[in-house]
């Protein structure tokens, strides 16, 4: 293989986006846990009234004094802009410009008071960010845009692979990096004990009152043997992370070390929420995929749900292309009541008229819902409805959702422009 | 099809140039060079990689007392700063340390008199244990500088 393949193979190739949706979720997840309790004292944090530090070897001069002038109404524009772009980033919605969005707001907060955000960790955090934005392959899965798309199988998707591939060396680099650190250049990791220093830092420090804290710290040399243990992991494990042979375990490892220094120190949670989901970007697309395309045939195999809708509704087929991308796991079967000669065969308590009015779900056990019913049980069938699980099912929410089915259904060939609705809107 | 790929190619190549020199800049090239070398603005960490890459026996943080009368009284660190962050512990990380340094003292001093209008004065203290596994009592402070009430500065 030459060089050229190597790097077609490595960064240009066309591969299934689904890991890129996947880590959106953990990204969003890890920006509103770093971000958003800073939120809930803005005066102490942001507002006129705070106290403020900035960060003068990060941002150019010009930017921390143009926010610095920032009014208090600016700044809550600012948090309002943050939580609806976190919350719109987080559901895949014009995945890209939420992202860029999110990332602008971070870097405002950032530059108005880094005290109680700024950490290494976080410049990681925004280093992944700024990555995240320069594409919009993690809205093709887990996310309102391929809803909205409406293409069958979105965890198909191919894109070039050179957004996950430096994603992955990002993760890389920063583990060798951090070890070399801690040898050269003024690191002392080698020549000190700094292992038996953090063990013996004072109640208020950044080490945790973990068990065997007061054991490890009686004994330097085993704090050297750990010290030089952690160092030899962090060269190696990430060199495993890229043989497909090692990978199986030391993915695990490397999440399981990253939850061992939470565990241990006062680490902000981007360690233990944006570092293990970077590692889990090494599982191969494919190998996702295929979890899911087996998950699929499994169901496939067995009798599957039929939900019977009108397919001469434009509403009702617009409504099932998105069903077929919510039913990840291939559970239900959607059908068109008018192409079914017999219905009875399907359920003998089945008439053309009980599909007209409203959609209806056969599960594989012979049970029958319809309408806002049917709706409610799919949530908990249907792996990407599931978040809707517990609301649909609170005190009230079936008489409330009934009534909203029963309107929709009754205008349904108003709700969309098709030539079945305007032969239905004429009769 | 052609353009997109090299349009990448060029982005790669200079994303993983950046990463490297950003990481290197500070602890090799510029020592290398002896000269400081120019940061790139808004990304990347401005000292490289540099986690818990030098821990000494020493520790230093800082500690604020309120004084009313002529009783000064340690205020708790959290309930000056009193962000909850999730999981983890702002204050224990040595936040408070960025107290110390007396360009932000006007600011700091404002903010202890809004938060804190019970006490007539305040002093930021630098604390330092000297040695944590020698001598792990032991602890020395020093004033970095006090925020006096409004009726004595006026004076």
């Amino acid at each position: 293989m030459n060089i050229a393949q190597l790097w077609s193979r490595a960064f240009l190739e066309r591969r299934p986006s689904a890991s890129l949706g996947l880590f959106r979720l953990a990204v969003a997840w890890t920006v509103g846990c770093h971000m958003i309790p800073s939120f809930f004292h803005m005066e102490d944090t942001y507002l006129a009234t705070a106290f403020k530090t900035q960060n003068f070897s990060f941002f150019p001069a010009w930017i921390l004094r143009l926010v610095e002038g920032s009014p208090d109404w600016v700044v809550w524009v600012w948090v309002v802009l943050f939580c609806v772009a976190l919350a719109a980033f987080t559901l895949g919605l014009c995945s890209q410009a939420s992202g860029m969005l999110m990332t602008a707001s971070c870097y405002y907060f950032y530059a108005l008071n880094n005290v109680h955000i700024g950490t290494l960790s976080f410049d990681i955090l925004l280093v992944t960010l700024v990555l995240m934005c320069v594409t919009g392959y993690h809205g093709d899965f887990l996310s309102l845009d391929s809803l909205r798309r409406g293409k069958d199988r979105p965890y198909k998707h191919l894109r070039p692979f050179f957004i996950q591939r430096l994603l992955q060396l990002q993760v890389a680099w920063t583990f060798w990096y951090t070890a070399l650190s801690k040898i050269t250049g003024g690191g002392n990791w080698l020549t000190d004990n700094p292992y038996y220093a953090l063990m013996h830092y004072p109640p208020m420090g950044v080490v945790r009152d973990f068990p065997f804290r007061e054991w490890i710290g009686q004994s330097p040399t085993l704090c050297y043997g750990l010290g030089v243990s952690c160092l030899v992991f962090e060269f190696t494990i990430p060199l495993c992370w890229f043989i497909p042979r090692t990978r199986k375990v030391s993915i695990p490892l490397g999440i399981a070390f990253q939850f061992m220094l939470w565990a241990t120190l006062h680490v902000p949670t981007i360690f233990l929420f944006l570092f293990p989901p970077l590692m889990l970007l090494f599982i191969q697309p494919e190998t996702i995929v295929g979890w899911i395309e087996a998950r699929r045939a499994a169901h496939a195999e067995r009798d599957r749900a039929v939900l019977l809708y009108d397919g001469q509704c434009g509403f009702c087929v617009e409504s099932v292309k998105r069903l077929r991308v919510l039913d990840l796991f291939g559970w239900v079967d959607p059908l068109d009541f008018h192409m079914q000669p017999d219905l009875t065969k399907l359920n003998p308590l089945l008439t053309p008229e009980h599909c007209q009015s409203e959609m209806v779900l056969v599960e594989p056990n012979g049970q029958l819902s319809g309408g806002y019913q049917a709706f409610a049980r799919l949530t908990r069938r249907l792996a990407l409805l599931m978040p809707l699980a517990v609301p649909a099912h609170l005190p009230g929410m079936d008489w409330l959702g009934r009534r909203v089915y029963r309107w929709i259904a009754t205008h349904r060939y108003l709700l969309h422009r098709s030539p079945a609705c305007q032969t239905h809107c004429q009769r | 099809m052609l353009r997109r790929r090299t349009l990448i190619t060029w982005f790669v190549i200079g994303w993983t140039i950046l990463f490297q020199y950003e990481t290197l800049r500070a602890s090799y090239l510029s020592p290398l060079v002896g000269r400081p070398l120019p940061k790139f603005p808004l990304l990347f960490p401005p000292a490289g990689w540099i986690m818990f890459y030098n821990v000494d026996n020493s520790y230093g943080f800082a500690e604020v007392y309120g004084i009313r009368g002529d009783e000064p009284t340690l205020l708790d660190p959290h309930a000056i700063f009193p962000i909850k962050n999730v999981g983890y512990d702002n204050i224990r990380r040595n936040v408070l340390v960025s107290v110390l340094d007396g360009r932000r003292a006007g600011n700091f001093c404002q903010f202890l008199r809004r938060k804190f209008p019970q006490y007539d004065s305040f002093a930021v203290v630098y604390a330092q244990y000297p040695d944590l596994i020698e001598t792990p009592d032991r602890v020395l402070r020093q004033v970095a500088y006090r925020c006096e009430s409004h009726a004595a500065r006026q004076q």
